[in-house]
């Protein structure tokens, strides 16, 4: 059995225990679906990672202005001076 | 039906709707999410400045999924869509969406209308809260497909600002010189209704059809499954309550800050999506589904043969429910190709064409219906 925990805290959610059982049966179920993948031989074959035969975009090193920071601001839960405002994060 | 997030709405018939993924400078955009319910987009998608730069009205910003994913994800009961619902009552003439698991693509037919889901790389993503960045891209829900690529060919074209687009500024779609060669794979054609057989069967015997099958249908589902979940654990990792959108109250410390925003922000498909693509992507599952999955989608687009046919003939529902259907739906997500879905004698059918070959998709329709 898939021990949900530990995806929980990779993805930075604490879930109600209504919600573990419940996405805890979905992943169990679509996890053994992938077990079918096993049978096809992949030995030799590149990751499609992307499918654009893309390049790298890049333009002139010249600042532009697209947005203001007090529109930057605008959406920020709590900022002070032009920061955005958080609890501490090193002890 | 209430298909608006809020009262902005024109109540023009001849109007876009835009889904509530696509930004609007100055107005609320929160991808059916609370995690997003206060946002006030600063910008303008580029669709939108193409769509007002062509004097469209917008009709306002309409209700979905959380973030595109549908139940079905879940498990759970799925609804129609207001992208869908909008057109069908004619109370927009288009509507603009990102139909990444083919939610739009199933039920456009079913109520009348028409959806084009675009190759990748055609219209820009810029405005777009993103779901999965290699396989997004905005389509069209319309009434007749004539009608939808006029649109399209207003939308399309690149953009600076999206690093993943072909060259091409402009689009214009039409009737192809040839008749387009149609394949009906015989796995999807078997396992689809009496009903959508028949429309499907119907619809191929004006073209001449060509036998052929794709080898990986049945696994086209786990693969949607892990690669759209890795995608999209990655994208949402963004809501963190620091610069924007809700911030849960009552936090001790950053961590616990994060944990409650997102665990009170997100509703259960979208936390689903978050641990599954965590688990995909984790030391030690990474390999058996992550880059496998990546290695059967080259497979996958090796396995198909558009030098002996053009189009790739599908029906629009399937047995098995909504996992099995999430397959269905998922070769022009994986590959980038195009598609149309269209209402014919009864049934839904799906067309998929390679890659910049639009053009018969339209030509097809026309061949069919017009």
């Amino acid at each position: 059995m898939i021990n949900i925990e530990d995806y929980e805290a990779m993805a930075k959610l604490s879930l109600p225990e209504a919600e573990r059982s419940l996405i805890r049966d979905r992943a169990q179920a679509l996890t053994e679906s992938f077990a079918e993948l096993e049978r096809v031989n992949t030995d030799g074959v590149a990751p499609l990672v992307t499918v654009l035969d893309i390049k790298n975009v890049l333009r002139e090193d010249v600042a532009v202005k697209i947005i203001t920071r007090d529109e930057l601001m605008s959406n920020a839960p709590e900022h002070e001076d032009g920061y955005f405002h958080v609890p501490r994060t090193l002890d | 039906m209430d298909y608006f997030i809020t009262d902005y709405k024109t109540g023009n018939a001849s109007a876009v709707a835009l889904e509530d993924s696509i930004m609007q400078k100055n107005r609320p955009v929160t991808a059916g999410s609370k995690i997003l319910e206060n946002f006030i987009s600063p910008i303008d998608a580029t669709v939108v400045t193409r769509l007002q730069n062509g004097n469209f009205p917008i009709a306002g910003k309409l209700k979905m999924d959380e973030f595109g994913i549908p139940p079905v994800f879940a498990d759970l009961p799925d609804e129609l869509s207001s992208a869908v619902r909008i057109v069908a009552d004619n109370k927009a003439a288009f509507s603009l969406c990102n139909d990444l698991f083919g939610k739009y693509r199933r039920q456009a037919p079913e109520f009348g209308c028409c959806y084009i889901h675009p190759g990748y790389g055609t219209v820009s993503r810029f405005g777009l809260i993103p779901l999965a960045s290699s396989m997004d891209q905005i389509g069209v829900v319309c009434k007749n497909l004539r009608d939808g690529f006029e649109l399209l060919s207003v939308i399309a074209g690149n953009d600076v600002n999206d690093g993943a687009m072909f060259p091409d500024k402009a689009y214009v779609y039409k009737r192809a010189d040839k008749k387009p060669g149609v394949c009906v794979p015989g796995a999807a054609l078997s396992r689809a209704s009496e009903r959508s057989r028949e429309s499907l069967k119907s619809f191929a015997s004006g073209f001449n059809p060509v036998s052929a099958e794709l080898p990986y249908f049945d696994l086209y589902k786990q693969l949607m499954c892990i690669l759209s979940c890795a995608e999209i654990s990655n994208n949402i990792n963004r809501y963190d309550g620091v610069k924007f959108g809700y911030r849960a109250p009552g936090y001790k410390g950053i961590n616990d800050m994060y944990v409650k925003t997102r665990t009170e922000g997100f509703g259960v498909e979208t936390k689903l999506a978050a641990i599954m693509g965590a688990m995909v992507l984790s030391k030690d599952q990474y390999v058996p589904y992550y880059e496998k999955a990546m290695k059967i989608r080259r497979l996958i687009k090796d396995s198909l043969r558009f030098d002996e046919y053009d189009i790739i003939a599908l029906p629009c529902e399937i047995e098995g429910g909504g996992y099995e259907n999430l397959g269905l739906f998922a070769l022009p997500a994986l590959l980038g190709l195009p598609s149309v879905s269209f209402p014919y004698n009864g049934g839904g059918i799906q067309l998929i064409a390679n890659v910049r070959n639009e053009n018969l998709l339209l030509t097809a329709w026309e061949e069919c219906v017009a």
